[in-house]
């Protein structure tokens, strides 16, 4: 008798602690269905709309996310430089390369939760296609570091893991036949502060 | 042994059938989406700045800081709701959300007239009432048909730097978000 219950609550356990902590680690790792990868970049183009998988789905509903339309834009975000090792706020980066047609784009340095990182100065981490200055082949070369550099500059600061989202507003590669043929710029890392 | 076996393989098969459940279910009972946040923040038909610069944390995550963004909140089922923003700024645009916070419709400036956001938002039923005899100053806006009963209007806008703060700040602190008589 005791013996039965025992399996019972084993069973029970297991269904309702495996189903549900599943769902939660799902949720909470930042790779999911859905993505299209770009070199280092991946964006989702389908979350935020109807069509997006179960998944996209709960995590829009629990995060509070508003995702932008396909007429307003295009998120891209990248988690590890060209070596393949995960970004920091610690290190320089420098990002390079020609960017696909929109009105405008924003580039900002982000935390975890892909919230702007907050630093010590007034400056904010993020920049604009419009305040950039470009290359004579129209290609863009931004500094990502601590200290100001010269040219295009990204200010980063603190420790710990950083994110660089790369947005496109009112571009055609929102439409899912744009994607195909569509290059962005390389993360490489320059140093790190020991 | 056998029966221990037999329980944990019905526990993980039971898993597998929770997890669907719970994965469907999340979207249904969140108290954490956009709208029960917006709810929390102000009513219906009340403008409300998603961003941090309007003091206090944000209500809604507005990812991108060069950006500032307001959101209101509509019952198709009270009448169509009309949107209005006057000024000038360098980019907006706007997103219809359904009451989960999907995106079912969005547009921005290029699309309008005279790059004015005037917009309606309206259930087919209305748009069939509305096109039988169009209002003279309905001609200039978007209409957005979609068949839902609550939804989130977004707005956002483009700050591309420190002096367009003031700018685009009024441009949102002036939009109106209103039940549209007809």
């Amino acid at each position: 008798m005791l013996k039965n219950a025992f399996l019972m609550l084993v069973t029970l356990a297991l269904a309702i602690g495996g189903g549900g902590g599943s769902v939660w680690y799902a949720l909470k790792i930042q790779d999911g269905v859905g993505a299209i990868r770009i070199g280092q970049w991946t964006a989702f183009p389908d979350i935020g709309t109807p069509a997006a998988d179960p998944y996209s789905k709960a995590r829009v509903a629990r995060e509070g996310v508003l995702a932008l339309g396909r007429a307003e834009g295009l998120s891209f975000v990248a988690e590890r430089d060209t070596a393949g090792e995960q970004l920091k706020r610690e290190c320089a980066y420098k990002i390079e390369g020609g960017f696909p047609t929109a009105r405008f784009w924003t580039l900002y340095a982000a935390d975890q939760s892909l919230g702007v990182i907050q630093t010590t100065k007034p400056r904010l981490a993020a920049l604009q296609s419009y305040q950039v200055l470009r290359q004579p082949d129209n290609s863009v070369i931004i500094s990502v570091s601590k200290r100001p550099s010269p040219g295009n500059w990204l200010l980063s600061d603190g420790f710990g893991r950083m994110y660089f989202v790369l947005t496109f507003y009112d571009t055609p590669i929102a439409s899912s036949t744009g994607l195909s043929d569509v290059t962005l710029p390389l993360i490489t890392k320059v140093g790190c502060d020991a | 042994m056998r029966r221990l076996l037999h329980a944990i393989l019905l526990g993980l098969v039971g898993a597998g059938m929770v997890h669907i459940v719970v994965l469907l279910l999340v979207p249904e009972f969140s108290e954490r989406d956009a709208w029960s946040r917006l709810s929390m923040a102000s009513d219906l038909y009340k403008i409300t700045r998603l961003d941090a610069e309007a003091g206090g944390a944000p209500v809604v995550k507005s990812v991108d800081p060069l950006f500032y963004a307001t959101a209101c909140r509509f019952d198709l089922t009270d009448g169509m709701v009309r949107v209005n923003a006057p000024g000038n700024v360098p980019f907006w645009s706007v997103s219809v959300y359904d009451r989960s916070g999907h995106n079912i419709y969005s547009f921005n400036d290029h699309t309008a007239t005279g790059r004015v956001l005037d917009a309606v938002v309206l259930t087919p039923a209305q748009m069939i009432e509305v096109r039988k005899d169009l209002p003279e100053d309905l001609q200039g806006a978007i209409f957005v048909e979609a068949p839902i009963d609550e939804g989130i209007f977004v707005i956002r806008s483009f700050v591309p730097d420190e002096s367009w703060k003031p700018i685009v700040s009024r441009f949102l602190d002036q939009s109106s978000c209103e039940l549209q008589d007809f």
